[in-house]
């Protein structure tokens, strides 16, 4: 299949497709023009759509999910942000936030080129149908915390100076950081769960407090302790999005930080 | 994902008047052991974990940190007495809420009734996983089982002693595949020695290095019989040539133009040395010693996955096992990495081998009666967050749509 399609122009187009996306929306904040966010968006959707192709292509390719290394799961990230993107962009219009998901998108990309693309074969423990389930969820998740990063950050420069214009702004902007944070938190879990499942498979432990289990319970912990808080005390604003923010950098620090850092069972994830 | 969520959950105020419950079902004691454990998870992922006391030590003032992160547990935090009393106190924290909660349901209405069921539902599931880890440490086993094919156990290593199982289990078979080469850069091919019993059967294989000894068994021989040949290279050329003057063998030049090796043979009371070469397989083959040898010898270039040899990426590692319960074989099967056996409550899995001994497998054989405790409570864990943040609010859009329109 890979005869058919050129896999490495399928990636650069796709690459492109986020980074004149982000163009494009950025062209849209400055000019005022919707038609730039029209064309911002088609782009962000023909990436996905290209990168899905792409993914669909490698998955028969390497005859299972394309997610077992670095270059792959950042792939993988970039499909997310710009997928979660996309359905939030089904309720809510912001230009700035389709330039920041296009930046997120095309810079995982740009980083995924910097890692060796060729299909490896897996080593024996991730030979499992887990793998699929396990890492997409997680990566929805990721994806779905990034979108509510980019949001809480720009809730706070938003909220720099009150002004009454704002206020519809600010509103959405916390209606979205709240949505994306459950949506990523149930995703998150599912992911944990799913990955406990398939270490009780492969190790006959569920939990072996790996840094890379562990990051993700702290991530998991600070995501719930956000939404105790906005459910429980009604917490909005400023402080809601710090956690967020604060969350962000767990999710980074469990899939990047982790990876090159710290070793556990999680240490192909690396390569 | 909807944006329903501006509403507060509506949680019942505690009904105790205990000071004790009031605290344990706040959202700030809750809170604060969560941060504790966060911070505790954190430290447990910088500081080496179980490490030998040589790691420690190694690092800039090894004495005295060493003696201050033992003397705190942080050597061994997801062990410490201090971590597991966090657990018990989110575990009691949880309970309250839980009750909280289970009053809460009955005084709310509508797709906000949904939702705190949802959280009700969460709720007990962290309890239930909770449960399921503290059965596991009091009624759980592991144990690790190292045998060689042919050899039955009826007993595992564990860190409390001996771990006796009621059946004993023989490893028949242990097997190591390879992935073939099918994406990526071949491996370089090697040079390799192949052995033929009677330009038959290939009984032996080796890489060419110069003077080791390799120990050849005849086809005909019966198993576990000791080699008959010793078999070495004495040298090898790359180009091969014979002096004129003095007849001995040369090398014309570096290149591999006419490669071969001087191959000795120790065994059926004799020694015996011969030229193969790489590109005349044949040649030599009208000397009456060498036709009357029962080995005979191939040298050529090989990629190593096709010699089955290490160097390729290792695709499975499996033992083939019986079950053996009063002297009966009773079950036979093939453990791998992902697909563990199970045999009267104990789950075996594979855990290594031994590259240099392919005969030896280890296993791991773990007896967990927490695991359908914990698998219920993942279950519930995500029925509870899927009412929380998908079902509820989803009616609770309906249902204002529905309100709106009327």
């Amino acid at each position: 299949m890979t005869g058919f399609f050129n896999m490495t122009a399928l990636f650069n187009i796709s690459l492109a497709a986020y980074f004149c996306a982000m163009v494009c929306a950025v062209i849209c904040l400055m000019t005022r023009r919707n038609l730039f966010d029209g064309v911002a968006n088609g782009l962000i959707v023909a990436g996905v759509t290209i990168q899905t192709l792409y993914l669909g292509i490698r998955w028969v390719e390497a005859g299972r999910a394309p997610f077992s290394n670095m270059f792959e799961s950042l792939v993988l990230f970039a499909w997310t942000v710009a997928v979660v993107y996309l359905l939030l962009r089904i309720r809510t219009k912001l230009p700035w936030l389709a330039a920041a998901a296009a930046a997120l998108s095309a810079l995982a990309l740009a980083h995924a080129s910097t890692f060796e693309s060729a299909i490896r074969p897996l080593m024996p423990a991730l030979q499992s149908n887990w793998l699929s389930f396990h890492v997409m969820t997680c990566f929805l998740g990721y994806g779905a915390f990034a979108i509510s990063a980019v949001a809480s950050a720009g809730y706070l420069i938003a909220t720099r100076q009150a002004s009454v214009a704002q206020v519809e702004t600010r509103q959405t902007l916390e209606t979205i950081v709240t949505q994306t944070i459950s949506f990523g938190f149930l995703f998150l879990t599912l992911g944990i769960l799913t990955g406990a499942v398939w270490a009780n498979s492969a190790w006959g432990t569920y939990w072996s407090w790996d840094p890379k289990e562990t990051w993700s319970l702290i991530t998991w912990f600070i995501y719930a302790a956000f939404l105790h808080f906005n459910f429980m005390r009604g917490w909005r604003g400023r402080r809601a999005a710090w956690i967020s923010i604060i969350g962000f950098i767990s999710v980074l620090f469990t899939y990047y930080g982790v990876n090159f850092l710290l070793s556990g069972l999680h240490s192909y994830a690396k390569g | 994902m909807s944006d329903s969520v501006e509403a507060k959950e509506p949680v019942a105020k505690p009904a105790w008047g205990n000071p004790v419950t009031r605290v344990l079902g706040s959202l700030a004691f809750a809170l604060t052991v969560v941060l504790l454990l966060a911070l505790a998870c954190i430290a447990g992922t910088l500081i080496p974990q179980g490490s030998q006391v040589e790691v420690y030590l190694a690092r800039p003032g090894g004495h005295q940190v060493l003696g201050v992160l033992s003397a705190l547990g942080l050597t061994r935090v997801f062990y410490s007495w201090w971590f597991v009393g966090l657990l018990f106190a989110l575990a009691a924290s949880l309970m309250v809420c839980t009750g909280r909660r289970y009053q809460a349901i009955k005084r709310s209405t509508g797709a906000a009734r949904l939702r705190v069921i949802g959280s009700f539902i969460t709720h007990v599931s962290l309890l239930l996983v909770l449960a399921g880890g503290v059965v596991r440490v009091i009624w759980g086993q592991k144990g690790a089982i190292q045998f060689r094919e042919g050899e039955a156990v009826s007993s595992a290593e564990s860190s409390d002693g001996p771990m006796v199982l009621p059946f004993s289990l023989r490893l028949t078979k242990f097997e190591l595949e390879y992935h073939k080469k099918t994406t990526g850069a071949k491996e370089a091919p090697v040079d390799m020695i192949l052995v033929q019993w009677a330009e038959k059967n290939l009984i032996a294989h080796f890489p060419v290095e110069l003077n080791v000894e390799h120990p050849v068994v005849p086809a005909d021989a019966p198993a576990g019989a000791s080699p008959a040949f010793r078999v070495k290279v004495l040298r090898y050329v790359a180009d091969f040539a014979l002096d004129g003057a003095t007849g001995d063998v040369k090398s014309r030049s570096d290149v591999p133009n006419n490669p071969a090796v001087q191959v000795c043979v120790v065994g059926s009371g004799s020694t015996n040395t011969q030229w193969v070469f790489a590109r005349f397989p044949d040649f030599g083959s009208s000397d009456s010693s060498i036709a009357a040898m029962p080995l005979k010898f191939r040298f050529m270039a090989v990629p190593p996955e096709e010699m089955g040899m290490r160097g390729g990426d290792i695709k499975a590692f499996k033992s083939t096992v019986e079950v053996i319960e009063k002297g009966a074989v009773v079950s036979t099967r093939t453990i791998a990495v992902n697909s563990p056996f199970s045999w009267g409550g104990y789950t075996f899995y594979q855990t290594s081998y031994n590259p240099d001994d392919l005969a030896w497998s280890a296993l791991q054989v773990v007896r967990d009666p927490g695991i359908p405790i914990v698998y219920a409570g993942f279950v519930l864990m995500m029925t509870g967050l899927t009412l929380v943040f998908c079902v509820g609010p989803w009616l609770g859009d309906q249902r204002r749509r529905t309100g709106e329109l009327s």
